[in-house]
């Protein structure tokens, strides 16, 4: 202590004498801070440590500080930032680049309709991915399909392989059973759609809903496909309804919340980058091990295999199908730049992505102009746009009745069957079965081609500040509209289409689809601070959304010619199905931060509906949050070793709304003899129905130990959602099969745990780790109707049931003695994540491993093959626990045929290397030397997708649903498009 | 002051925003609402909704007549995509919750619900119908309603079926196999009054699938003959006789004189679902053997089955032969025919006049291009060539296993593996929560 005071007491001298040779050399310091993606960071402090003297820094992040004294250490800090420390000696440019801070803990994250928070005081765990998480380590096939495993809560599930996406995502297992499930989608402040529409014609020849189960199985792509991952700058995950009761009858599912890239005044900046690679597919089946002897004893073919073997004919037909390796090209060019009253950023994408079968594909090209323009200091509007135009060809996979689909036709292809064509084209019929795989995969389209446009505006106007208080206006509108036409031939030359072979002559079906969804919204913004600390944000808004979409099919069939024109043709079935929604609603918000110590939250939101039965009752959600910093209280011991700790607790409801149309029984049209008809619909409509509401209940704590060299956040929820929709089945001797109910309450609980280290923190070399752990648990807490099947093919090969008492995503099935019993449960034991960044001088290396331990398929495309005769584990035994049957027969003698789903039950646990990604950032003293100042940054590099997946599945992959992404219906498969991975080369060079 | 006032009109603005938006909209876009027909139906309405009736009664007949057929071994239906057909439908383990057992049921009943909201409709109606236009309706709707129940009971027998079910919230009792009979007789006969007073001719059109049966006299001709099916199901032989007399029952008339469902490929309409062309290999109706074993010589109703290129086999079952009743996909399909009628009028002369039975017998095997019955005129021997005659008359038609179970036969159709079973009625399905 005495030494200490001695010190200072030199210290305090030293300066005094110097003082008269540096008091009047005032100078001006002053420069531009960007972010690690070049982006200015506006609003940073820059303080001059040890004194009070400090400034921020303008929208485009210039700064300008006047220091008295050098050298002086200047501070620059801003939210979502690592702090940096920089010393000067004198007036001079300074840029600075701020690097996002590990942990976190600075960024802002969204808590109103219009407002942020601090994530060090946020009472959510909510998740944020970053433009580098995002698309950085590699690129994604689709936005969603690049959230998998990068934060916790959540199940994101890959429906097929095709290409152009098709994915599921769910925060914190089911939301809803019969209603919407999907998050709601929002880029810039707008609505963005994500609807599965399905292609008229695929199910006219499939007739995959003629059989067990009555939804189509067509696997349409999820519209949020269209979005281009490179234009993002944040993504932001409300899980549930404590963190998105703001969003009201639309927020249950979650929300995720997308901010694209801006620019900023400066020098224009143009980035051009490139990625070529290729797709392969995961895993092959394989085949039986094919004999003569084997080829006699299964299908009396012996002789056939005998002679195609010397003729040297026996194909691998599962190889010939999905053994193509598909090129991958990503061109990105982007420009940036502006000047301090208007800034832009501007982005042209155009991937191209040939699948693993031939004549399947994707195309997109994405082009985005987002605007940012101060009319003064107090006026600011941004504008963003997007144009996307996209094309993709899924060919024809799932399940039929009709054996027309490539996946059901392969599992009756011998090796010894000659499928190929002729030299003039013609192909072969297949000798078992009703279509040729090879001729279908070759002649047929199944094409989904997309053009939209997103428009986002938002007005910011600063209408009143003073020194205690603040008042801003937020006005936003935004609109995403698009057109879809789907467009899928099937020739008259396939052999389902011959006449002869009982076809109809050639299929052509057009699907055209307009979809528009416009929002408008308005808020008030009132800041107060009073003099001790307290801070008061209050906001009031109002807000209305519209949602229309049109859909017309035609199916034509008995085509002329090799015409495709849907006049072309013999017979021509229409179809047209409409939606039009409007909601309207109101938002009110109070948050109260006494000091970063205690931060609370209390707000409502009010809506109403054209979709309800009362169209314009009012549905109120209220929410409300605590967050405490412990470490922020006196008490606290700043030099801990736990530099931080913060409770929290959020509490919120929110609501689903249910399927458009759910009020009504409506009649469908029928045609007999040429007259029209009205038939009762399968389904009653129930006009009492109201919106499910959730309500959410979340406690957590974050630590930040080691001065936040590690940091831990734990949360515990509890979901429980009430006025459950159900399409609960009817006794149908009323004519009708279901009907739409508000009947019932399933909660979620469970655990999420995120830790983050910077394992290694030096000037060239850095080691940055989080690791993910999360579970959820369900309950079917109360069933105001019976207990009933759902979301599969039945008790003898596994289904849902929605039961009280029980999970809600079980599975159950009749055991090997007849019973009903539960074979499984879709919801996985739990999920793990592991990602890390290391970056060594001018390498870096990411990857990320992501575990799914349990959870269970009902897995029929062995059960397909093995009909067939061709399952690659027939004569296998594994199954049978006697040990005594081989698979294929156990399977079917023992297993449909005797009444026992249990074999079609299967784990689907699955380790995955998700992402990988290793880059070289060639130094800019090189490049300085190679071209001067043209070019300032270049990256090359390696990267790849599942490349790594260990499973014991027994198929393809086990991230697969065959009936989409809705309610329950993930992980039943049949015959799916494959999954693929995929290997990627990257150089990027900027300007 | 003036940051509070303006707050106070934005505040007001927005109050005023909210208030004043009210919402409208809220209409069902993609269809007429079922009360649209049953609070007062139309004139122009009641064509339609019959037509929805004509086309909903085709819904579901494939997997009716399979499961029938099946049962029957008639034919098996083999289908790559699923394989339940050869499994559960041929073991007899029957879930009580899938397709084969749910299809059919709630097909019938959604029929019988269109023609329950017409019903409706007509007691409603401020349309200017004559009150014998509402009775031949009615007459129209309460036969097909009766047929629409007979189907039921064929499969559901005395595990039971609910004849009432106009009020979906509050439905009737489950009656067995000899109650839902006699209320479906009842039903038939109440039509036939309506009928009767129903004038000359309907208000609304019937598809070709009714040609000579589409006015109140003549289509009464057709409620006759249901009646007198329902009447030999009951055993009621002298009410089938009186039965046959008012319908279209002709001895020396076409056999396939009758009434139809219709298919075409326009529009909305449906396909023959019945239909699958020769020689196929993922789906196919291929006959039991023993209809091609069991037949007599030179018996052409073996035509009905084609031999196949190659013969098709599902695990352990095996067929030689196509089921070739149909030709193409728009054809027709039978509800009821003369030859049936003729088989109903030998059945129920049997035994109190075996010689007249002969007389009918022989007018199919003459038609088929067999001898005249020479065999025994015992009950007992009559019994047999009268089952071989249905079996081969009716084949496909969902007949012989119905035929086989009341005259308490079923333990001797055939099972080919040890697995199989036929079973004798179809279970209730599990969303009756009987």
């Amino acid at each position: 202590m005495k030494m200490k005071q001695t010190l200072f007491r030199g210290a305090l001298l030293l300066a005094f004498l110097t003082v008269p040779i540096f008091a009047f050399s005032q100078e001006v310091v002053q420069g531009t801070i960007t972010d690690d993606n070049n982006l200015p960071v506006p609003g940073a402090n820059i303080v001059v440590k040890g004194t009070t003297n400090g400034t921020t820094s303008d929208f485009d992040g210039n700064y300008q500080i006047t220091v008295d004294d050098f050298p002086a250490t200047l501070v620059f800090s801003s939210l979502g930032y690592a702090s940096k420390e920089l010393q000067v000696n004198g007036g001079s440019n300074l840029d600075v680049t701020l690097e996002e801070s590990v942990m976190g803990l600075e960024e802002v994250v969204v808590s109103g309709l219009a407002s942020s928070v601090k994530r060090r005081n946020l009472a959510n765990a909510v998740a944020t991915v970053s433009a580098a998480e995002l698309a950085g380590v590699t690129p994604p096939k689709t936005l969603d399909g690049a959230l998998a495993g990068k934060f916790t809560g959540a199940v994101v599930s890959a429906n097929s392989g095709a290409p152009g996406g098709g994915m599921s995502i769910k925060f914190r297992g089911v939301t809803s059973i019969n209603g919407n499930s999907q998050p709601l989608y929002i880029v810039d402040g707008v609505y963005v759609d994500n609807s599965s529409i399905s292609s008229g014609g695929l199910n006219a020849v499939s007739q995959a809903s003629g059989g067990g189960n009555a939804s189509t199985q067509d696997n349409a792509t999820n519209r949020i496909a269209d979005i281009n991952p490179d234009d993002i700058a944040n993504i932001e995950i409300l899980k549930g309804a404590s963190a998105a009761a703001i969003y009201g009858s639309r927020g249950a599912a979650g929300v995720v919340i997308i901010t694209t890239k801006k620019g900023k005044a400066g020098k224009t900046k143009v980035n051009l980058s490139q990625g070529f690679g290729f797709n392969q597919i995961i895993r092959l089946q394989g085949q039986r091990n094919w004999s003569e002897a084997l080829a006699e004893s299964q299908f009396g073919e012996g002789d056939l295999y005998a002679a195609a073997l010397e003729a040297g004919r026996l194909r691998d037909y599962e190889e010939e199908i999905f053994g193509e390796e598909g090129l991958i090209s990503n061109t990105n060019l982007s420009a940036s730049g502006g000047n301090e009253k208007t800034t832009f950023f501007a982005g042209i994408t155009n991937n191209d992505e040939n699948g693993i079968v031939k004549n399947t594909g994707y195309k997109k090209t994405s082009f985005r102009l987002n605007v940012e323009h101060n009319f003064n200091t107090n006026i600011k509007l941004s504008l963003n746009s997007n144009y996307i135009s996209s094309s993709a060809d899924r060919g024809f996979f799932n399940n039929d009745n009709s054996g027309t689909t490539i996946g059901v036709a392969l599992t009756s292809t011998r090796p010894w069957d000659y499928l190929l064509p002729d030299a003039n084209g013609n192909y072969p019929d297949h000798p078992n079965n009703s279509s040729n795989p090879l001729q279908t995969r070759d002649l047929m389209t199944n094409n989904e081609r997309v053009n939209r446009f997103i428009l986002g505006g938002t007005l910011d106007v600063n209408l009143y500040s003073n020194q205690n208080s603040n008042l801003k206006l937020v006005a936003r509108s935004g609109v995403d509209t698009y057109n879809m036409e789907a467009k899928v031939i099937f020739p008259k030359e396939l052999q389902f289409q011959r006449e002869d072979q009982g076809g109809v002559n050639g299929v052509s079906a057009i699907t055209n689809t307009n979809n528009k969804n416009a929002n408008y919204s308005a808020f008030l913004v009132h800041n107060y601070f009073t003099d001790n600390e307290i801070s008061f944000n209050t906001q009031v808004g109002a807000t209305n959304e519209q949602f229309s979409r049109n859909t017309v099919s035609v199916v034509a069939s008995d085509l002329i010619a090799s015409e495709t024109n849907v006049d072309q043709g013999a017979n021509q079935n229409v179809n047209q199905n409409r939606l039009e929604q409007e909601d309207m609603g109101f938002f009110v918000q109070e948050t109260v931060n006494y000091q970063d110590k205690l931060i609370g939250t209390l707000g409502l939101r009010g809506d109403k509906s054209t979709n309800n039965g009362d169209i314009n009752q009012f549905f109120y959600y209220p929410k409300a949050s605590l967050a405490a910093n412990l470490n922020n209280f006196d008490f606290w011991n700043e030099e801990s070793f736990l530099n931080r700790l913060k409770l929290r607790a959020a509490y919120g409801e929110a609501g689903t709304f249910a399927a458009f149309g759910s009020l009504y029984t409506v009649y469908q049209s029928t045609l007999v003899d040429g007259s029209v008809g009205i038939v009762v619909p399968i389904t009653q409509g129930n006009p009492e129905i109201t919106p499910e509401r959730q309500k959410e209940l979340e406690v957590g704590f974050d630590l930040g130990i080691l001065d936040e060299r590690l940091g831990l956040e734990f949360t515990w929820y509890q979901k429980r959602v009430d006025d459950l929709l159900l399409l609960a089945n009817t006794e149908p001797s009323s004519g009708f099969t279901t009907k739409w109910e508000n009947a019932g309450e399933l909660q979620n609980r469970g655990v999420e745990i995120a830790l983050n280290a910077a394992i290694i923190n030096k000037e060239d070399f850095s080691w940055d780790a989080t690791l993910n752990w999360w579970k959820n648990t369900s309950e079917m807490l109360r069933m105001d109707i019976p207990a009933y099947n759902t979301g599969g093919f039945g008790t003898s090969l596994g289904t849902f049931r929605i039961e009280e008492g029980k999970s809600v995503t079980q599975i159950v099935g009749n055991n090997v003695d007849g019973d009903l019993v539960q074979l499984g449960d879709a919801e996985p034991d739990f999920q793990t994540s592991l990602m890390n960044n290391i970056n060594y001088k001018d390498f870096s290396l990411s990857f990320l491993w992501h575990w799914k331990k349990g959870g269970d398929n009902v897995n029929l495309t062995k059960l397909l093959s093995d009909f067939g005769g061709t399952s690659a584990d027939y004569d296998e035994i594994s199954i049978d626990p006697d040990g005594q049957i081989p698979n294929g027969e156990y399977r079917v003698n023992n297993g449909i045929f005797a009444g026992n789903a249990t074999p079609f039950v299967e784990d689907a646990s699955y380790l995955r290397l998700r992402e990988i990604g290793l880059y070289y950032t060639v130094p800019s003293k090189h490049l300085t030397d190679w071209f001067g100042n043209v070019i300032s940054d270049v990256k090359v590099g390696f990267s790849g997708n599942n490349i790594i997946n260990v499973f014991d599945y027994n198929s393809y992959d086990p991230e697969v649903s065959n009936f989409g992404g809705n309610g329950l219906s993930t992980g039943v498969e049949v015959t799916p498009f494959p999954s693929s991975k995929r290997y990627m080369m990257h150089i990027s060079v900027q300007f | 002051m003036k940051m509070i006032k303006s707050i106070k009109i934005i505040l007001v603005m927005l109050a005023l925003i909210l208030a004043s938006c009210e919402l409208d909209g809220g209409e069902s876009l993609n269809g007429a609402s079922t009360s649209s027909i049953s609070d007062d139906i139309s004139r122009g309405e009641l064509t339609q909704a019959i037509s929805g009736v004509l086309s909903d009664m085709r819904v579901g007949i494939s997997t009716h007549t399979d499961v029938q057929s099946i049962f029957g071994r008639e034919y098996y239906y083999f289908t790559s995509s699923d394989p339940r057909y050869e499994g559960d439908v041929v073991v007899g383990n029957l879930d009580n919750n899938t397709f084969y057992v749910t299809t059919p049921w709630g097909a019938r009943y959604a029929t019988i619900k269109d023609i329950n909201l017409i019903l409706e409709g007509l007691d409603n109606t401020t349309a200017d119908f004559s009150p014998a236009e509402i009775a031949a309706a009615r007459g129209v709707l309460n036969t097909l309603k009766a047929h629409e129940l007979l189907m039921l009971t064929d499969n559901q027998y005395d595990n039971g079926i609910r004849v009432d079910v106009a009020d979906s919230e509050n439905l009737g009792a489950f009656v067995d196999n000899s109650a839902a009979l006699t209320a479906i007789a009842d039903l038939l006969n109440t039509a036939a009054g309506e009928l009767g007073n129903g004038g000359g001719a309907f208000s609304f059109g019937l598809t070709v699938g009714y040609a000579g049966f589409d006015t109140p006299q003549t289509f009464l001709q057709f409620n006759r003959a249901l009646l007198a099916r329902v009447e030999a199901y009951r055993g009621n032989y002298d009410a089938v006789l009186t039965a046959l007399d008012a319908s279209f029952f002709d001895l020396n008339g076409d056999l396939n004189a009758g009434i139809y469902h219709t298919f075409s490929l326009s529009g909305q309409d449906i396909a023959n679902p019945l239909f699958i062309a020769l020689n196929q290999t993922a789906n196919v109706r291929v006959a039991h053997s023993s209809f091609v074993t069991d037949v007599q010589d030179g018996d052409n109703r073996l035509n009905k089955v084609v031999l196949r290129d190659e013969p098709r086999e599902a695990t352990g079952l095996v067929g030689t032969h196509d089921v070739a009743l149909y030709s193409t996909n728009i054809d027709n399909v039978p509800v009821m025919r003369n030859e049936e009628l003729i088989l109903l009028y030998a059945e129920a002369n049997m035994q109190s006049n075996p010689t007249e039975a002969v007389a009918a017998l022989d007018v199919l095997r003459t038609a088929a291009g067999l001898p005249a019955y020479g065999g025994a005129t015992t009950p007992a021997a009559l019994e047999d060539e009268l089952l071989y005659n249905r079996r081969y008359s009716l084949f496909g038609e969902g007949h012989r296993w119905i035929d086989m179970r009341r005259f308490d036969r079923l333990s001797e159709l055939p099972n080919d593996r040890s697995t199989d079973n036929v079973p004798s009625a179809i279970p209730v399905p599990a969303n009756e929560n009987k």
